[in-house]
């Protein structure tokens, strides 16, 4: 049982990590854009494909092939930024917050279902990272898993690096805390709103290339990390790296061991989505800047 | 309304009085689907559109009516009527319920609210398998025991007809104000003596028993009752229909409905390019008229009898 429960946490800790890489794209697009980003899981999706492609296509092996579909996802989220979300920053347009859930949740119906012709309906698997398994005590796991949750941990670090340590990562603050101000001390908006969208977009890509040779890749593949995503940054509090960060890893683990705990072992895995969704649930009644929240980004 | 209005509408009476004998029965079917649609959508577009309370959930509420209904029907014995009826109070005070808990939330904060309580609704359905039938969906008796599908068109439509009107008088009414008031400026608006905290209660508590009647009305209809009601993509439909009829339209919405349920049967042969095409139109009209296609093409129309509407048309309606 023992030996259950410290899998069931490692297991937790690693999808706790990816879940990071995406959930702390949705708060960045959120902190900036100040839109919340309903395709969010969609961008995962297509994340894990692009690496999926860039695999079988160009041979390239599996480590250099998530960065190649981060770069991708990056170039794509960018593109989606600029065809669909300009209208966000334009003083014509009234009701941005609606326009901005509208625009994105359409955007997930569409990537969902273009991507079933696209790439087919049937789960896809890329090569793993390394075969086999790490054995310690009577603890297994997967060295799939370990490289992504690895993987996940240097990306997160670089990303740290880069919002509190670089010149890029200071204007993405300055813009979140005021576009006016940001704008005054020569700041370029336009430019910042797609770095924010397309980190985004990267980060979640990346998450969808890590985990692919873990699960399968399929269409619909974006519909949990979604939600899961939103109860990461709502735990967080919307805008919130760190906090987001942190909630990853506890949501992760707390999911995990609610299956060990679930006296009924058949309904774990179905209950464990909504049981996040209700913790987020409970948050947003409570306390709804989150756990870590900062004030100055919540939505007006 | 005028002589014009008034003949367009007795015309338009006529024909759904007798459209169930101008066409065979697959037409009719998606007739009937269609006007399902139309009551779903033309009620997400009133707490949307008018009152402002973006709901992801509102599939939710068709799924308490229909599996409401469903339940009582098959495992309570309940005469199917009465379980009809059921369903509809019991989406009426999920609705209060959600309403009520989410008062304070605004914007993305209540539509990832409403997505998850959907998303759990969805998810328990999906495993208590023996009580609702789980994944593969629960078998519910028929309504009607005849030959064609007659009886359930003139159901629904006069379903559709009272829901749509009643929704419709609301709006012109006092309410209406209020609905949209709130949505312009929830503080402005209970500074001008509006009860905000009541009325975004009665939004949510009408909207969603209108659509715990569509679910009602289609647990029998289809027989089946799957989770899949409550999922994202039939969410994405129902918004898609109100999006294209234009959001701040009753009547529009119920177009938007009618025209995209027809066009995805016409499109049947193209297999899953439908929803694909779908997004798309959401994507194109959200990002490039923002008004929907049918609301304005129709006040063009107007246009030829009416200058005032001519001139709406080119200002664009707020």
């Amino acid at each position: 049982m023992l030996d259950y429960l410290l899998a069931q946490t490692v297991n937790g800790l690693v999808i706790g990590v990816l879940f990071a890489l995406i959930a702390t794209g949705l708060t960045i697009i959120f902190s900036i854009l100040k839109v919340v980003n309903f395709a969010h899981g969609e961008l995962y999706m297509m994340g894990g494909y692009f690496a999926y492609y860039v695999i079988s296509w160009f041979a390239l092996p599996p480590l250099p092939a998530v960065l190649a579909a981060m770069a991708i996802s990056f170039a794509f989220a960018v593109m989606v930024e600029r065809g669909l979300l300009t209208p966000l920053y334009s003083p014509t347009i009234e009701r941005k917050a609606d326009y901005g859930i509208l625009i994105t949740f359409g955007l997930s119906v569409f990537l969902r279902n273009i991507a079933i012709i696209l790439f087919g309906p049937f789960p896809l698997r890329p090569p793993s990272f390394f075969a086999g398994d790490l054995v310690v005590g009577g603890v297994i796991v997967s060295y799939d898993r370990l490289v992504a949750a690895g993987v996940g941990l240097l990306l997160l670090g670089g990303l740290i690096f880069f919002l509190n340590r670089t010149v890029w990562g200071q204007a993405l603050n300055a813009v979140s805390q005021s576009r006016e101000s940001a704008s005054i001390i020569g700041i370029n908006s336009q430019r910042i709103y797609m770095l924010a969208f397309g980190l985004g977009g990267a980060l979640a890509g990346g998450a969808g290339a890590l985990i692919a040779p873990i699960y399968s890749l399929s269409p619909s593949m974006g519909l949990v990390p979604d939600t899961q995503a939103f109860v990461i940054v709502i735990l967080g509090g919307l805008g919130s790296v760190s906090g987001t960060i942190i909630s990853a890893l506890l949501l992760g683990v707390a999911q995990n061991l609610f299956i060990a705990f679930l006296p009924d072992p058949s309904r774990g895995p179905s209950y464990a989505n909504a049981f996040g969704l209700g913790i987020m649930m409970l948050v947003l009644l409570f306390r709804p800047t989150g756990i870590f929240g900062r004030q100055h980004v919540a939505m007006d | 309304m005028r002589a014009f209005d008034w003949a367009l509408l007795l015309l338009l009476a006529a024909f759904a009085a007798v459209f169930p004998f101008l066409v065979d029965a697959y037409w009719l079917h998606v007739m009937i689907v269609a006007m399902m649609f139309a009551i779903m959508a033309a009620s997400w577009a009133l707490l949307a559109g008018y009152a402002g309370q973006f709901s992801f959930g509102h599939m939710g509420f068709v799924a308490v009516g229909g599996y409401t209904a469903g339940i009582l029907a098959t495992a309570a014995g309940v005469p199917l009527p009465l379980g009809m009826l059921a369903g509809v109070v019991a989406s009426a005070l999920a609705g209060v319920l959600i309403g009520w808990t989410c008062l304070r939330m605004s914007g993305p904060y209540l539509a990832i609210f409403t997505m998850a309580f959907s998303e759990v609704l969805r998810i328990t359905v999906v495993t208590e398998v023996e009580v609702t039938g789980g994944a593969g969906g629960m078998t519910v008796p028929q309504l009607f025991h005849a030959a064609t599908d007659f009886p359930y068109y003139y159901l629904i439509l006069a379903l559709l007809i009272v829901s749509v009107g009643g929704m419709m008088l609301v709006v012109a009414s006092r309410w209406g104000l209020f609905f949209r008031a709130i949505r312009e400026n929830e503080q402005a608006a209970a500074a001008a003596g509006v009860k905000v905290t009541r009325f975004r209660i009665i939004a949510f508590a009408l909207t969603s028993s209108i659509a715990g009647l569509a679910g009602a009305f289609y647990a029998p209809y289809i027989g089946i009752l799957t989770p899949d009601v409550a999922s994202q993509d039939q969410m994405g439909l129902v918004v898609a229909m109100a999006i294209v009829g234009g959001m701040e339209s009753l009547p529009g919405a119920v177009a938007g409905a009618i025209a995209v349920e027809f066009m995805v049967e016409a499109l049947r042969s193209y297999g899953e390019w439908r929803l694909v095409l779908f997004g798309a139109l959401l994507l194109v009209t959200m990002r490039f008229a923002r008004n929907g296609l049918i609301t304005p093409a129709w006040l063009r129309f107007r246009g030829f009898a009416s200058p005032r509407a001519a001139q709406l048309a080119k200002e664009g309606v707020r």
